[in-house]
């Protein structure tokens, strides 16, 4: 018996016409149907019980109310808090994605804490007697800028060197000024409490004056497309003084000298204290330090603060062989000039406390308490820096409750429950119970204080205003803060996939100047100035006046800025 | 589609836009980026080829400025995007008035893209990556698209359904209006954005709808959007009209 | 000798035949089995337990599915009976706080937003319309899980053939469908899809 081609064709030929009577190629045709729809590698989301938490955002020093939604324990998205006292609801673009932080790829996650400190001790051991243990702590007025000047009160030559305030420490009323003159703050675009600042605009006129059209001047009633000099400031502010209360926002004294203290400005008041924390070494500002004088130098950045450019703290330190360690989430702030970087827990993983943002006149106090368990490895500085003076700081934050709550003053606002208790009501240990599940305390003295005494001392060293530019470079202009070292790497879609935010690396000039120092559109270029230059990617924008470049505020342009705010765009 | 034994009421959910109240911090931006599991932006992605299911544009007149979000208008009952998809991968849902994409019917030819006057269509050029631990922050209630499909805004539509499973949770037949917003509205600092059903004449979108100086983006093309803009000057009101989007460039995207 | 062309066409009739409707249904399925060899029969004869003492909705209405370990240790953090099972059970996982690995019949893919409290709750659904009657169940069937689309059988229903695709013994979306249809709730994709 022999079988030919024809017999193999007959028989597949049966096959097929069977195959088409079984389940298996439509199972197939379904099957790969299906296997397309589950693309793998594409992540699940975990499912679970949806639980809602709350906290305070401690991404800067607003400190809005934060509800998060999470699934078991995993906060999945952030909202705002409705009816909040200070933030009214609203969260910045930032704060909406705080949840992110931890996942950061830029994160340091292993430092050498042991050599750190082994490090500090010797030069604390070397110190000689007109040198400095210094703490620079870049948002003074917390609990643990509290545990770093009790603990530096007991190290030998400690010094606590706290940056300077937003406004030099005054606070202003938003609700009462009928007028709000700015000269150059970005008043709408993230300065303050956000939503505290939205809510009050409705009742007051907006002159913002700035030679660049930022999103406060487009936004503001009247926006003067100058640069003035201190008469001509003074007298915009005159002029406008007829209708009612007027608020001057400026970076310089002379401007905010402007101002009727105990109308719409006063003092920056801070939550009450224990009495045993008065013995603390004292607040020294950077530019009281005198220069060359600081051995070793710790740097809390962990939570965002003001940058100060790393020219003016590198005067203060000690010519031979300074000792830097640098606290924070990345390595792109001090940590480039630190020898040691020490990691720290992010927000939404750290516990701290968020003193009263600037426009907020009263007394507050709120705790970000943690939604997630920071990762092991790292540090926080508070601890770091107790352990280095012999402090035992662990219960720092529930001392400071306790001492709030002894005052009897205020009312504590929940979250959960949207309601307002008067702090005389609560137990100790409910107070502080509701502080980590999600509230504000508010004190009495929300009003004005009566106008009189002298408020804080204003920063010194004034920027120039309305200088002479000999020089052949541009006028820089800082624009689209963004709090602290890291933001969430979703916020690409504001910088990178929309053109709504200046990346960190973006410069924007007008097309006539573009062309004086020969750069394109999209071409890159270094921005240049005696302490050095950085790499950035050149935008073109008719509405940025010849003369200026607009770049983001970011360490490395700070850095390369210092206090002269001239640059020269150079072609890549 | 068999309309006539429907049970549910139907409702036919709108937004209200008050452009004169945006300042353009692009909270909406970032709300809508986490809520609907869209990922960081790959290194590759420019303006034209990332996924921004709503974008705030800066349109400038002289020296004055505006912000204006767009996002997928959703088209009354005839979306251009709906008939020109050979995949039956977009529709519009007759329950919520939503125009829906389907991404795992989509395969991937973009003529919605082309069709759509809005340019609010996003098509996915990468696989969907997030950096290492930060899938763990996904929601839930929206699954993720895979590289290849075309994605766009459809009202937050994970909300709605945890809507409903909450207002089945409480014994509630129908969700109540304010059970269900999306995240831009939730997200808005300055209370931009008003959301809810215009078959609801007590609701805020259906008076602001027919308020004077509301308008709606390229309304001569009979597309009946359901984004309803508002603006108290006559320059932002003009750009409806714009031949162009209303952006400073015109985005040849996909 | 030739064999007849007919015959040929037949034996490779026959033999697709064969292969599609035994060995097809055998091949396209990997299976395991249950860590634990649970009967809701004796759960629900004995201890005269209901669904919803183990399968619970939780406080925001999202179902909690198969129950977790700290459920059945509520009671058996020490034998109730005398069996070989329960004994194990105990042993394995139990005393170590071990989670069983569970495999899931009826979990739907990730692309399909489904509530159980609109079905059970607002629809009044029972259980055994879409699960089937799983009180008399004694032991857990093998999990089959599909190799190419990786659902499991259940969802597919238990026969291979689903042509016409009938409204009970699956849970795909014909299934879904055809139940919507049918009491006038079908609108949309997005009804169900996420």
């Amino acid at each position: 018996m022999h079988t030919t081609r024809r017999d193999l064709f007959k028989f597949i030929g049966g096959s097929a016409v069977g195959a088409l009577f079984t389940p298996a190629p439509w199972r197939l045709i379904t099957d790969t149907a299906l296997w397309s729809e589950n693309w793998p590698g594409i992540p699940r989301p975990a499912r679970g019980e949806i639980k809602t938490k709350f906290t305070n955002c401690a991404l800067c020093p607003a400190g809005c109310g934060v509800r998060a939604r999470c699934v078991g324990e995993q906060p999945v998205s952030l909202a705002g808090v409705a009816s909040h006292p200070l933030s009214r609801g609203a969260l910045c673009p930032f704060g909406l994605a705080g949840h992110h932080l931890p996942y950061h790829p830029e994160r340091v996650k292993a430092g050498d804490a042991q050599g750190a400190a082994a490090a500090v001790r010797e030069a604390v051991a070397k110190c000689a007697g007109n040198e400095r243990i210094a703490v620079l702590d870049l948002r003074p007025g917390r609990t643990a800028s509290w545990t770093y000047r009790r603990a530096l009160a007991g190290v030998k030559n400690g010094l606590y060197v706290a940056a300077p305030q937003p406004l030099g420490g005054w606070a202003v009323d938003l609700a009462k000024a009928r007028t709000v003159i700015s000269f150059g703050v970005p008043v709408l675009d993230g300065w303050g409490t956000p939503g505290n600042v939205l809510q009050a605009r409705a009742n007051f006129r907006l002159v913002q004056v700035e030679p660049v059209q930022s999103r406060t001047a487009i936004l503001a009633d009247e926006w003067l497309q100058v640069e003035p000099d201190v008469a001509a400031a003074t007298a915009i502010v005159k002029e406008r003084a007829a209708n009612g209360p007027v608020l001057v926002l400026a970076d310089w004294p002379e401007l905010l000298a402007l101002n009727q203290p105990g109308e719409t400005i006063a003092p920056r008041q801070e939550a009450p204290v224990p009495d045993s924390w008065k013995t603390a070494a004292p607040v020294t500002e950077l530019s009281d330090v005198p220069n060359a004088s600081i051995r070793a130098l710790l740097i809390d950045e962990s939570v965002p603060g003001a940058y100060i450019p790393w020219s003016e703290i590198e005067t203060k330190l000690v010519r031979d062989n300074p000792m830097v360690v640098a606290f924070g989430p990345s390595r792109a702030g001090y940590g480039r000039h630190a020898r040691f970087t020490i990691p720290t827990p992010v927000y939404p993983e750290l516990t701290d406390d968020i003193p009263p943002a600037v426009d907020c006149p009263g007394t507050a106090f709120r705790v970000s308490a943690p939604l997630l368990p920071p990762p092991g490895g790292v540090v926080s500085p508070a601890d770091f820096i107790a352990g280095l003076g012999g402090l035992d700081a662990a219960n720092a934050l529930r001392e400071r409750a306790d001492a709030i709550h002894k005052s009897g003053r205020g009312a504590v606002f929940t979250y959960a429950d949207a309601k307002s208790t008067p702090v005389k009501e609560l137990q100790p240990d409910d107070f502080w119970k509701a502080l980590n599940e999600g509230a504000c305390w508010i004190g009495n003295s929300a009003t004005m204080p009566a106008r009189s005494g002298r408020g804080p001392a204003l920063p010194r060293e004034p920027r120039p205003l309305g200088s002479g530019h000999q020089d052949s470079g541009f006028t820089v202009v800082f624009t689209g803060s963004q709090p602290g070292l890291l933001v969430s790497p979703i916020l690409s879609k504001l910088y990178q996939e929309s053109n709504l935010r200046l990346a960190r690396n973006g410069a924007v000039l007008h097309p006539d100047s573009a062309r004086s120092c020969g750069v394109e559109d999209g071409s890159r270029a270094f921005l240049e100035t005696p302490l050095g230059q950085c790499a950035v990617e050149v935008a073109l924008d008719p509405s940025v006046p010849p003369g200026f470049v607009q770049v983001a505020a970011g360490p490395e342009v700070l850095d390369i800025c210092g206090a002269s705010l001239r640059a020269r765009v150079v072609r890549a | 589609m068999i309309a006539e034994n429907r049970k549910n009421k139907t409702a036919r959910y709108a937004m209200a836009i008050d452009v004169d109240r945006c300042t353009g911090c692009g909270a909406c931006m970032v709300a809508c980026a986490v809520e609907n599991n869209i990922p960081p932006a790959h290194e590759g992605a420019t303006e034209r080829k990332g996924i921004t299911w709503i974008r705030v544009f800066k349109v400038n007149s002289g020296p004055h400025a505006a912000f204006v979000p767009v996002l997928c208008q959703q088209c009354g009952e005839d979306p251009p995007c709906v008939h020109v998809c050979p995949q039956q991968a977009v529709e519009v849902d007759p329950a919520t008035g939503i125009v829906g994409q389907m991404p795992e019917r989509c395969l991937g030819c973009r003529y919605c893209m082309a069709a759509c006057p809005y340019h609010a269509r996003y098509f996915n050029w990468w696989d969907p990556e997030w950096p290492a631990g930060m899938e763990k922050a996904l929601n839930p209630d929206v699954a993720p698209r895979m590289r290849g499909v075309v994605e766009k805004c459809n009202f937050c539509h994970g909300r709605w359904h945890a809507a409903r499973q909450r207002a089945a949770a409480e014994g509630k037949k129908e969700i109540q209006p304010g059970d269900y917003v999306p995240a831009c509205v939730e997200a808005c600092p300055a209370g931009t954005i008003q959301f809810g059903d215009l078959n609801d004449p007590a609701s805020a979108v259906a008076a602001a709808s027919k308020a004077a100086g509301s308008f709606r983006l390229l309304e001569k093309l009979g597309t009946e959007p359901k984004i309803y803009y508002h603006s108290r000057r006559d320059w932002v009101r003009g750009i409806a009209d714009a031949p162009q989007p209303p952006m400073g460039k015109e985005n040849a995207r996909g | 000798m030739r064999i007849p062309g007919k015959l040929l066409f037949l034996a490779g009739m026959l033999a697709a035949l064969g292969v599609g409707w035994v060995g097809f249904p055998l091949a396209i399925y990997k299976s395991r089995p249950q860590p634990v060899d649970f009967s809701h029969k004796v759960h629900a004869e004995k201890a005269g337990s209901s669904c919803e003492d183990c399968h619970a909705f939780r406080a925001d209405g999202t179902f909690s599915g198969i129950p977790t370990l700290d459920k059945c240790a509520g009671c058996h953090a020490a034998p109730m009976g005398a069996t070989v099972v329960e004994k194990k059970f105990i042993e394995q996982y139990v005393t170590p706080n071990r989670e069983p690995q569970w495999a899931s019949y009826a979990r739907q893919p990730e692309n399909v937003y489904f509530s159980h409290i609109t079905h059970v709750k607002a629809a009044q659904l029972k259980c055994e319309q879409c699960h089937g009657d799983q009180k008399s169940n004694d032991k857990p069937r093998l999990y089959q899980e599909d190799r190419i689309s990786g659902y499991s059988r259940d969802i597919w229903g238990r026969p291979s053939s689903r042509v016409p695709l009938r409204t009970e013994g699956g849970m795909t979306m014909g299934d879904c469908v055809a139940c919507h249809r049918e009491r006038g709730l079908e609108h949309s994709c997005l009804d169900c899809h996420k």
